[in-house]
């Protein structure tokens, strides 16, 4: 009976470790760094308060996730080196709201945002690439679109499966 | 005997006038010369919205300008500065925001009839919004987000561009598209 537990537990221990063996290393590795670069207007004529904003809450939710070990401003200095991935978020289309229309009649002011957010790696390559939305339709200031738009970014970084730097450099290689 | 000490004591009370004269003006042109070295602005009342490092979301506090220095003071006494040179840019917006806060917007929900909503409509306050773009010592480029009080904004940013903050012109932003 002894020996049997024994024996059941050490093919959990085995099967643990096998499953862990199989797994890709870049879902295991936390990915290298990242630097957020300012937010691109593209087209659509935004105001800076809204662009500062995004590009604000976007260093503050990355942060967050602890996806990667350092999150870098625009123009660091420290950002160098190959492992250094890039976020290039672009304005797609931005619908002003109001707050007082929102509270008036609920179904009208939303602010809405849409925008392309590209992580690529130094040489321009584009790693992953989504089409992301932060909107604000009940309650808050509009600059609290902004938030949403940079949790959601965040998020959608998150589930994706990004190259662990050692993966990425040997890639360029 | 009177005829005598009279024109004396004229001469004395003359000469304590010029004396006080004169050192009332030497403290005036020491006022003068103290002032020109610091050259402090008078402090604005602002709501920090975000981007202003070591400081918190929607703190309130005081904005001034010292020493070429652009420097938040809140309330409880927490500041954070940055130098008016490393300022990149300065634009100036304008907010239609409900005022009373998160326990306004509960007592108008909770208002029958749909009374909030009318509350609503006249419980609203425009604000100028300053937003400061500027480098830290690293290079990487930062934000913040001011919310003044209305026609504030502009009378700040002159402060700012007198100070030697730098501006891009809006045409130059059209351009950068």
């Amino acid at each position: 009976m002894q020996a049997n537990k024994k024996i059941h537990s050490a093919v959990f221990v085995v099967a643990i470790l096998l499953t862990l063996a199989a797994l890709p290393q870049r879902l295991l590795a936390q990915s290298g760094s990242v630097q957020v670069d300012q937010v691109d207007p593209g087209d659509v004529n935004i105001e800076s308060a809204f662009r500062v904003a995004i590009y604000e809450n976007l260093l503050v939710e990355l942060a967050k996730t602890k996806q990667f070990k350092q999150v870098f401003r625009d123009g660091d200095r420290n950002a160098s080196g190959p492992e250094v991935l890039i976020l290039k978020t672009t304005v797609q289309k931005y619908t002003p709201g109001s707050e007082t229309r929102r509270a008036v009649t609920t179904v009208s002011g939303a602010t809405k945002l849409n925008v392309r957010s590209q992580l690529c790696t130094r040489d321009g390559k584009v790693v992953v690439e989504r089409i992301v939305d932060g909107n604000v339709r009940f309650f808050g200031g509009n600059l609290r679109a902004t938030h949403n738009l940079a949790r959601n970014v965040a998020e959608a970084l998150k589930k994706s499966d990004l190259p662990a730097p050692t993966l990425a450099s040997q890639e360029r290689k | 005997m009177v005829e005598k000490i009279a024109p004396f004591e004229q001469r004395r009370q003359a000469s304590a006038c010029l004396l006080l004269l004169s050192l009332g003006a030497a403290c005036l042109m020491a006022q003068n010369q103290g002032g020109a070295a610091s050259n402090p602005t008078a402090a604005t009342r602002v709501t920090h919205v975000l981007g202003f490092e070591s400081i918190a979301n929607n703190a309130n506090g005081k904005l001034s300008i010292q020493e070429h220095t652009l420097r938040f003071q809140k309330s409880d006494g927490a500041t954070g500065q940055v130098s008016v040179a490393s300022i990149q840019d300065l634009t100036l917006g304008v907010q239609d925001k409900q005022v009373g806060g998160a326990a306004m917007a509960v007592g108008r929900a909770a208002t029958p009839y749909g009374g909030g909503r009318l509350i609503s409509l006249f419980s609203h306050k425009k604000y100028d919004t300053l937003t400061v773009e500027y480098l830290d010592p690293n290079g990487g480029f930062h934000g913040a987000i001011f919310q003044l009080d209305k026609g504030q904004g502009q009378v700040l940013k002159d402060e700012l561009v007198s100070e030697g903050a730098h501006v891009t012109a809006p045409e130059a932003k059209n351009a950068g598209k």
